[in-house]
């Protein structure tokens, strides 16, 4: 029987999951990944998890009650820094004990960490302590891990062409949309249409071309951060400043909007920046979509409608000038 | 130069220690009051934690009462106090103030502060080594400011008259912010000793013994944690706080080796539960009751700013601490809008359970 690996489909799973699923499979694990984001699933995960943490690491606590009974183990990566001036959410370094000590009855939990910064412990060595354990010799282990490099590079490249995540959404690039929209956030936000009540489709549907951070090059956001005089070290925090910054700046887009989630820390400290660029700026829309809990759909829907309004007037007038 | 901090516990007693002896010129942000963190709290992004809007609205403050230069310690993540520095110089900006802004970090932007102190000292003529006793002597006075809140928490819960213990306190403290040497300085450590034996004690009373850890700005500053040490302590618990200004630097600059209850062994004792230091204090929130439920500690109160990225994963493993070193934990989440009753509420039932579990009622 082979052995099942259970993913929860929840944080940077958006971001990395390629990698995650090509190396546990290549592994000759089944891999069950956890069901899209729905109500049930969330009342379910949120009686278990901390009242004060945010609604992406409360889903994290759904989505791996969602599938700890199918599962022999739990994939839950600990991920610390990339390279040495960046590092994650400290949440996110913490979130194989926040689960193991909050929720009951868990399977083992795989845990390989990567950690540029601090320890200078790359991905491969502790992947490979993790497959060793479970019996996977250091050739297959390195074959898998390039075969999931390649897996991340061909999403990443799809990402940045604008093609979105499972082609949720089309580059729409076209003379006759009927507007420019920049989306920035976490990846976690932007591609869990539950999250934000499906917001991509919407800009989608408004006929809207869509932007978002990963379509911009990292030395763009880099050259980004570098004008600003601070260097941002959150990874996710560097990409979403830098990328709003290129927007921001470039004469493709008529608006930004910026997708939080409440009791975010690194959204705290990077969205006033980011609003006070475009204060400064003065000729871009902006929306700032705050969502926790308790938002209701309505309420985004009725934003997000006069967002498009005011575009569509301001795009408009500028024909007619 | 007028040059303005936040205030972090005793800084402002060190800083003026040093200030008269050497230099540079301070102005002190007003004790920080209600109306500090209105100002704060009107001018800061909704989402940011506690701590920031304080130093914000120190910073308003200290502006307002005429400094020019703003002094502010930073790092490189992961929590974010890193980026304080950037959100808070803007908005000062934007409010139109006009200011200097001195980065201090553990890499070559210290240099930039330790070059500006050294310049000032050689105009005013003074020589490294006077600088040097200087800083002896500011260290010693905010040691012995440590020493007599330590002895406060001791011994507030046996005071007859409530109150007393606070009323010395502060006398103490203002004292030992006076004295010039070391002379007068000594003789202050004796009038103090003095005077909290001069306190009317109950001691047939047995205090259960509260461990107060968390997040390092909470834990540290009265007026950030609704002076939670003093309402505790008239509660009838000994507390024990776990970060202090000193311990903070003496992490910082590696002076704690030797130091059995320091923040470093806390974080290896934090070891069996995280096994990754996160950075922040979260790894020694969890350690603290580990090193301390040895010292006969019974209760322990964590504390940490609403939505703090560190302190939401100590939380959820000191549930588990909790567990297997059979000791109570109440964690207490800190925000603008926290009412004076609930915390008063939430720590009474506390004290009553750590009484409950000796097994007697309350001897008070």
């Amino acid at each position: 029987m082979t052995v099942r690996v259970g993913i929860p489909r929840a944080l940077l799973y958006y971001r990395y999951s390629p990698f995650w699923e090509t190396f546990l499979r290549t592994l000759g694990f089944e891999v069950v990944v956890s069901k899209p984001t729905h109500r049930g699933l969330i009342e379910e995960g949120f009686k278990f998890a901390d009242e004060d943490t945010c609604i992406p690491m409360k889903m994290a606590f759904a989505h791996t009650i969602n599938i700890k009974d199918q599962v022999d183990y739990l994939f839950i990566p600990r991920l610390i820094s990339l390279d040495a001036r960046t590092c994650f959410c400290p949440r996110l370094a913490g979130l194989p004990e926040m689960l193991k000590y909050s929720l009951p009855a868990l399977p083992p939990l795989l845990n390989p960490y990567v950690d540029e910064r601090y320890r200078n412990a790359g991905l491969l060595r502790s992947l490979t302590e993790m497959g060793s354990s479970l019996k996977r010799n250091s050739k297959e282990i390195k074959e898998a891990y390039r075969k999931g490099e390649e897996a991340l590079q061909v999403f990443r490249k799809k990402m940045g062409e604008g093609e979105g995540v499972a082609g949720l959404f089309k580059k729409v690039d076209r003379e006759d949309s009927k507007g420019r929209v920049a989306v920035v956030g976490h990846s976690y936000c932007l591609y869990d249409p539950f999250f934000n009540f499906d917001l991509l489709r919407i800009l989608k549907e408004a006929e809207t071309s869509i932007y978002t951070p990963e379509m911009v090059s990292e030395e763009e956001i880099d050259s980004k951060i570098r004008e600003l005089g601070k260097d941002i070290y959150w990874t996710s925090g560097r990409e979403i400043l830098g990328a709003s910054l290129h927007y921001l700046q470039s004469k493709r887009v008529d608006g930004l909007i910026y997708l939080t989630c409440f009791s975010c820390g690194i959204d705290s400290m990077i969205e006033p920046l980011v609003r006070h660029k475009v204060k400064e700026g003065g000729d871009k829309l902006y929306l700032h979509l705050m969502i926790d809990e308790h938002t209701g759909s309505t309420g985004v829907f009725t934003r997000v409608d006069a967002f498009l309004e005011t575009m569509e007037r301001k795009i408009a007038s500028r024909r007619t000038k | 130069m007028k040059l303005t901090v936040p205030h972090l516990g005793h800084m402002d007693i060190f800083l003026r220690a040093m200030s008269r002896k050497v230099g540079p010129d301070f102005v002190f942000p007003p004790k920080t009051s209600s109306r500090t963190l209105l100002l704060g709290n009107k001018y800061s992004p909704e989402s940011t934690c506690l701590p920031f809007k304080f130093i914000l609205g120190n910073f308003i403050e200290a502006l307002e009462a005429g400094a020019d230069t703003i002094a502010m310690i930073t790092d490189h993540g992961p929590c974010r106090v890193g980026m304080y520095d950037v959100v808070i110089q803007q908005i000062l900006k934007d409010l139109g103030y006009r200011f200097d802004w001195i980065v201090m970090d553990d890499t070559r932007l210290w240099n930039d502060y330790l070059r500006r102190f050294n310049r000032e000292r050689k105009k005013k003529g003074i020589s490294f080594w006077q600088s040097l006793q200087a800083i002896r002597f500011s260290w010693k006075k905010v040691r012995l400011c440590e020493e007599i809140e330590r002895m406060a928490h001791r011994i507030r819960p046996l005071e007859v008259r409530r109150g007393e213990t606070t009323r010395v306190q502060t006398d103490c403290l203002r004292r030992v912010d006076e004295a010039m040497d070391d002379k007068e300085l000594d003789s202050a450590h004796q009038a103090c000793l003095k005077k909290f034996h001069g306190i009317e004690k109950d001691s047939f009373r047995n205090p259960v013994k509260v461990l107060i850890t968390g997040e390092g700005y909470m834990v540290i500053n009265p007026h950030a944690n609704q002076d939670i040490v003093r309402r505790l302590g008239e509660m009838g618990a000994e507390v024990t706080r776990t970060m202090w200004f000193t311990s903070q630097i003496a992490y910082a600059l590696h002076l704690d080796l030797f130091n059995p209850k320091s923040k470093r062994k806390a974080i290896r004792a934090s070891r069996p539960y995280l096994q990754h230091n996160l950075g922040g204090e979260c790894n020694a929130s969890i350690g603290y009751p580990v090193l301390f439920k040895r010292e006969g500690c019974e209760g322990v109160i964590q504390l940490h700013p609403f939505g703090c990225m560190l302190e939401a994963v100590a939380k959820n493993i000191l549930v588990r601490v909790s567990e297997e070193y059979d000791i109570p934990i109440l964690t207490l989440s800190l925000s603008e809008n926290l009412s004076e009753t609930l915390i008063e509420t939430r720590l009474s039932a506390f004290i009553d359970l750590l009484y409950k579990r000796r097994g007697r009622n309350r001897d008070r």
